[in-house]
């Protein structure tokens, strides 16, 4: 099973309340690997794979924020025109759905990192790991 | 437990000609003594010897809360000044506070009615009160404090506020009665959660909470979450302070307010007609006890209404039902009438959602708009978008059945509304009319 712990954190559309999440977490060494923020018109959720992941847990809620703790899957794709077109194929053959999902471009020469949240983690990963699509572990995550 | 079996089980012919007797002493006084009564009364036509049953008593002017003001700060009083052992007085948050005296005498009926409340609240002697409303110019806290003394229990006189050291005392001392706001009693269980201590650590058992209007659902709440019995008491500062009337331990239902003392009325707030028993309406206290300052027919801007079964626990007293709202706190929002209290009731059954709310009202383009901001709780926040978008339409959509307005519901981070010790600020009107 190659799951990546996401933390989520819900917070009040208003200016500088992100930046007080992505402060606390600079000034406790907890490296952000990748961010995406979802918002509606009065709050969103940003959401956060951390190098730290239980330290950053304690500290947002020693802090007073609302968090929750998401498994989610990261892939390793090559960094070209319709790999990603190639890994949403699929998954769609397959029936599997796609709850949110967001990508970051990885250091290393020529690959990419997606980042999914399915709706059947179970059978989204035993697809893609039939179809030899590459899934980042914890550990390989923290290294990129 | 009945702490004066004979007043409290009176039957009802001798309570009634008891309070005719009181009331007809006390017309007779504030007509010789305070002009201000013997201008109304003859205004309205009719002498105190015109009071020869109860139901004269339609016949006597109505006393408001500007009425007080007009005469601040002692026009009303019927003693001199050298015989009022203590004044107490409203916060005056909307002008002048309203001012009233206690003689030596008041103060012991205060007394001897608060520890009738207590006791009607399972209170005892033995029992030790931590007494969290606040002290001062507020009734609040020496009114329970007196009452607390009068039944023989040990009371700590801790004020409100300074939320870890009642957490302390609560625990070191062993308090088994908490006296306090039930807005505040909800952030001292939140509080005790934070801080580690199980209920198990605590002996708190009974909750006597008053002075805001609260629901049926916060009362599950605060039962829940700390594992007692909450009673509804009720008073008002004009009138006595708390200690006006309780619910008794036995039904939880309905507040006996104590007869021998008032006498309650209901009215159409818009008319001044007196309602039959069981008709909502304003509630209307006139005092037939009081030496200092007596009230005739007082106004007390709250809503309820008098439940008129016998009560099971035994009291002859009649039972008032839990305060729905102000007539001030009511908000009409494009016309509908709605109380911050009904609102709150719908929260707390909405699963995932904290306790804590505000009600936001502004006017924009000449149309009122309605804000309900509710705290989501730990438990119910989902990484997902769309399921807390639920939440939000879900409680929009109750509010909409209740009063067929629509609302914005905005979903606030958990801790982040303002927290009260004393009276809960609820609703911000921003409406400029």
């Amino acid at each position: 099973m190659k799951r990546i712990r996401q933390i989520s954190v819900f917070v009040e559309n208003r200016p500088g309340r992100l930046l007080e999440v992505v402060e606390l977490l600079g000034k406790h060494s907890i490296n952000i690997k990748a961010l995406s923020l979802a918002d509606s018109t009065d709050f969103g959720i940003v959401r956060l794979v951390v190098k730290g992941t239980d330290d950053a847990i304690r500290v947002l809620k020693e802090n007073g924020f609302t968090i929750a703790e998401t498994h989610i899957i990261a892939c390793m794709i090559d960094d070209k025109p319709g790999a990603l077109a190639n890994v949403l194929k699929i998954l769609a053959d397959n029936q599997i759905n796609i709850e949110y999902m967001y990508g970051f471009a990885s250091p290393i020469e020529g690959k990419a990192v997606m980042v999914f949240k399915f709706s059947e983690t179970e059978k989204a990963e035993k697809i893609l790991s039939e179809n030899n699509i590459q899934m980042l572990s914890q550990e390989e995550i923290r290294e990129i | 437990m009945i702490y004066d079996d004979e007043m409290e089980t009176l039957p009802r012919e001798a309570l009634e000609a008891l309070q005719l007797k009181r009331l007809q002493h006390t017309a007779e006084r504030v007509y010789n003594l305070v002009p201000f009564y013997k201008r109304k009364f003859d205004e309205a036509g009719v002498k105190p010897e015109d009071i020869k049953k109860l139901d004269d008593l339609k016949r006597l002017p109505f006393t408001t809360k500007q009425d007080l003001r007009d005469n601040y700060p002692f026009g009303l009083f019927t003693i001199p000044l050298e015989q009022v052992v203590r004044v107490h007085a409203s916060s005056g948050t909307t002008g002048k506070p309203t001012v009233v005296g206690y003689s030596k005498r008041d103060i012991e009926v205060w007394s001897e009615l608060m520890a009738r409340s207590f006791a009607a609240a399972g209170v005892s002697r033995g029992d030790i009160i931590q007494n969290a409303y606040g002290y001062g110019l507020f009734t609040g806290g020496l009114g329970a404090h007196y009452g607390g003394e009068r039944l023989g229990a040990t009371v700590i006189p801790i004020s409100g506020g300074n939320t870890k050291k009642q957490i302390m005392i609560m625990k070191d001392f062993g308090s088994t009665v908490l006296t306090a706001t039930p807005s505040y009693t909800l952030y001292l269980a939140e509080t005790l959660k934070e801080m580690g201590i199980s209920r198990d650590e605590i002996k708190l058992r009974v909750g006597i909470l008053g002075a805001e209007p609260w629901s049926e659902e916060m009362r599950r709440m605060i039962e829940e979450k700390l594992g007692i019995d909450a009673i509804d008491i009720y008073g008002l500062s004009e009138i006595l302070g708390p200690g006006v009337a309780i619910e008794c331990i036995e039904a939880k239902h309905g507040l006996h307010i104590w007869e021998d003392a008032f006498i309650p009325e209901i009215i159409d707030p818009e008319t001044g007609e007196v309602l039959p028993d069981g008709e909502e309406g304003e509630l209307v206290i006139t005092t037939i006890l009081k030496e200092a300052i007596p009230l005739i027919r007082y106004r007390t801007r709250d809503i309820t209404r008098i439940i008129k079964e016998p009560c099971k626990c035994g009291r002859t007293h009649r039972r008032i039902e839990r305060i729905k709202g102000r007539t001030d706190d009511m908000l009409i929002i494009r016309g509908v009438n709605i109380f911050p209290s009904q609102i709150e009731a719908l929260l707390m059954e909405t699963e995932g959602v904290e306790p804590h709310y505000q009600l936001i009202v502004d006017r924009i383009n000449n149309l009122d708009t309605l804000e309900v901001k509710v705290e989501v709780s730990e438990k119910m926040f989902s990484d997902e978008i769309r399921h807390l978008q639920k939440l939000k339409e879900r409680i929009e959509k109750d509010i909409k059945d209740l009063y067929g307005i629509t609302v914005k519901v905005t979903l606030a981070e958990p801790k982040s509304l303002q927290r009260f010790e004393g009276k809960a600020k609820r609703v911000i009107d921003k409406r400029k009319i």
